[in-house]
């Protein structure tokens, strides 16, 4: 199984497109943060308020980029790794060679959704170390209190509470992550599997928006891609988090037993 | 009796409404080179994929070294397989490929056999520049390097020669023999008659998926056809030809016959000729599986017309009718 998910590594970390994915996660953190440094904002609510507290602190350029990174960009990283682990190699023709080596399709498969995961797990990892570096470099990482924006926390809490957000941002990725992988094993063309991730997604948040669509909301796979706010302007971990990440373990098993179940009975056909 | 390495009997396959193989049987023995004829759709490719491992029969089976091979079949470390063009990850080099493809079956690269792999593929420095920058004909005899690597008991190749030069097919054809007299078995499938006639023992036909012929390649070409033959005596050997049976009709063609046979083997006619006391100076097959091949394929899409028309006189009559086949080995 190592030897798998060895090669399987190789394979993505030798290919430009994972190169372009990771330097964007490195890219815009670190030109948002020379725009922070150059032009301050002024205080204020909403999704704004993050950018506008950064100052206060390197740490919190970090948790604004994850809030802001995780809105789309980080989706769109996910659902390209996902939707393309099979069937680019599908597409290549490259597929059928891997499956007359003596691998089980199972673990083939294990191999190509581990490392899918890993790289959205780095890519969301190297939003936040890039935010803090820069953050840090810009502005101190020391602890903040802005009691109009109910948040007071020291350097230790806020880092703490960064690495438990970047990793609750990265789970939140598991239902766009294993629906692209699941449509990536049903597709020679990886565009279908990145585009089912995506559009997942997106009509998750329109439906979320609608009111009227009532408890379906809840079920969702973005309803609580925000709970994570919790930990910065509220008493800590709470209910909704919990909620949000066993959401995403009944996407991940539904859709990843779908993709075993499906691929394992499949005819190669590309 | 040598055992047989491939037997596939009774394989049906079916994709939607497609019937791909029809009750397919054929066996491959022990170093024999087989070659899988027939026209685009008639089922080759499905065949292959299903003795690998990467299609699943609806019926039948095909079994390979002994057993039906199923996705990550243990065995499959025995088997060289190049099924359709021969794809890579193009964005990694040649030699980056064949080791990634090698190490994922969790095997140490010092056990693959690296030096024939890429003797056969022949690519020198281009061995380290990336695949996508391959032509077809690079493409494909790294792909034969790839199926040589685990220097394999078995060879499964479908149309191995696909854009290659003339130079590169004659090497291919003569790597083929030499895997062959060390004991290997291959099975491949192409489109070149004429290859198949050179490198191969035997012979399976294909069309629409079903079984028309299988047997030795120097079988099927000898079933019919026509022979140039110079004799020492034109007038005499005419006669004792015009009475032999299974010789449809002989030309005159100086200095020597040309000679339409039917069912009777050239060994027969020279011996025929000998025991009349007629000298043999030299005898030329001129019918080839091309035309051996073509009369097959018409004769079964007749066949199947006839049985067409008798089936629907059966629905009429009372009465069904199995189609014919044209010869099983």
């Amino acid at each position: 199984m190592m030897a798998l998910f060895r090669t399987e590594v190789v394979k993505q970390i030798r290919r430009p497109r994972t190169y372009v994915a990771l330097g964007i996660a490195v890219l815009i953190p670190t030109i948002a943060t020379i725009a922070l440094k150059a032009n301050p904002p002024t205080p204020q609510g909403g999704d704004e308020g993050l950018f506008a507290l950064a100052p206060n602190s390197g740490i919190l350029v970090a948790v604004a980029m994850l809030r802001f990174m995780s809105r789309f960009l980080l989706v769109l990283i996910a659902a390209l790794f996902a939707g393309d682990a099979v069937a680019g190699e599908a597409g290549w023709g490259n597929l059928r060679y891997m499956l007359v080596r003596p691998v089980r399709r199972p673990r083939l498969l294990s191999a190509k959704l581990s490392v899918s995961a890993l790289l959205a797990l780095i890519a969301t990892v190297l939003i936040v170390v890039t935010g803090l570096v820069a953050g840090g470099i810009a502005f101190g990482l020391s602890g903040v209190s802005v009691p109009f924006a109910a948040l007071s926390q020291s350097a230790g809490q806020l880092l703490w509470n960064t690495v438990i957000a970047t990793f609750y941002v990265a789970w939140s990725l598991a239902a766009v992550l294993s629906v692209g992988f699941f449509v990536s094993t049903l597709t020679d063309v990886p565009a279908g599997g990145v585009g089912a991730g995506i559009g997942l997604y997106i009509v998750s948040q329109i439906l979320d928006s609608i009111s009227s669509v009532g408890s379906i909301r809840y079920i969702l796979p973005t309803h609580y891609l925000d709970a994570w706010n919790i930990l910065f302007f509220g008493p800590g971990p709470n209910a909704d988090m919990l909620r949000g990440v066993l959401l995403q373990v009944g996407y991940a098993v539904v859709f990843c037993g779908l993709a075993f179940w499906r691929f394992q009975r499949k005819d190669i056909l590309s | 009796m040598t055992e047989a390495v491939i037997s596939v009997s009774g394989l049906t396959k079916r994709f939607g409404e497609v019937l791909a193989v029809d009750s397919l049987d054929f066996s491959v023995a022990q170093g024999e080179v087989c070659g899988l004829l027939g026209p685009n759709g008639a089922g080759k490719t499905t065949t292959l994929r299903v003795l690998v491992g990467l299609v699943f029969a609806d019926a039948g089976e095909a079994r390979l070294l002994g057993h039906r091979v199923r996705p990550g079949d243990p065995d499959l470390n025995r088997v060289g397989i190049m099924i359709e063009e021969s794809a890579f990850v193009p964005y990694l080099s040649g030699a980056r490929n064949l080791r990634l493809w090698w190490e994922s079956g969790g095997a140490p690269w010092a056990n693959a056999d690296v030096d024939t792999a890429l003797s056969v593929a022949g690519l020198g420095n281009a061995i380290d520049r990336k695949v996508k920058t391959y032509s077809q004909g690079m493409k494909q005899r790294l792909g034969l390097a790839r199926a040589l690597l685990s220097r394999p008991d078995v060879l499964v190749l479908d149309e191995p020669t696909s854009g290659l030069d003339p130079g590169e097919m004659r090497e291919v054809r003569q790597l083929l023999r030499r895997v062959s007299e060390q004991g290997a078995t291959v099975l491949l499938s192409s489109h070149l008659l004429a290859e198949i006639e050179q490198v191969c023992s035997h012979a399976v036909v294909m069309d629409k998926g079903r079984l028309v012929a299988a047997g030795r390649v120097q079988e099927l070409i000898g079933a019919e056809g026509s022979v140039y033959i110079e004799v020492s005596n034109v007038r005499r050997a005419t006669t004792v030809l015009k009475k032999l049976a299974g010789v449809r009709r002989v030309v005159s063609e100086p200095p020597g016959l040309a000679v339409e046979i039917d069912g009777i083997k050239r060994s027969d006619i020279v011996a025929a000729l000998v025991h009349a006391r007629i000298g043999v100076e030299t005898v030329t097959a001129r019918h080839q599986l091309e035309d051996a091949f073509l009369g097959m394929v018409s004769a079964s899409t007749a066949s199947e017309l006839a049985v067409g028309a008798q089936g629907k006189g059966a629905a009429e009559g009372g009465t069904t009718t199995r189609r014919s086949r044209l010869g099983e080995g």
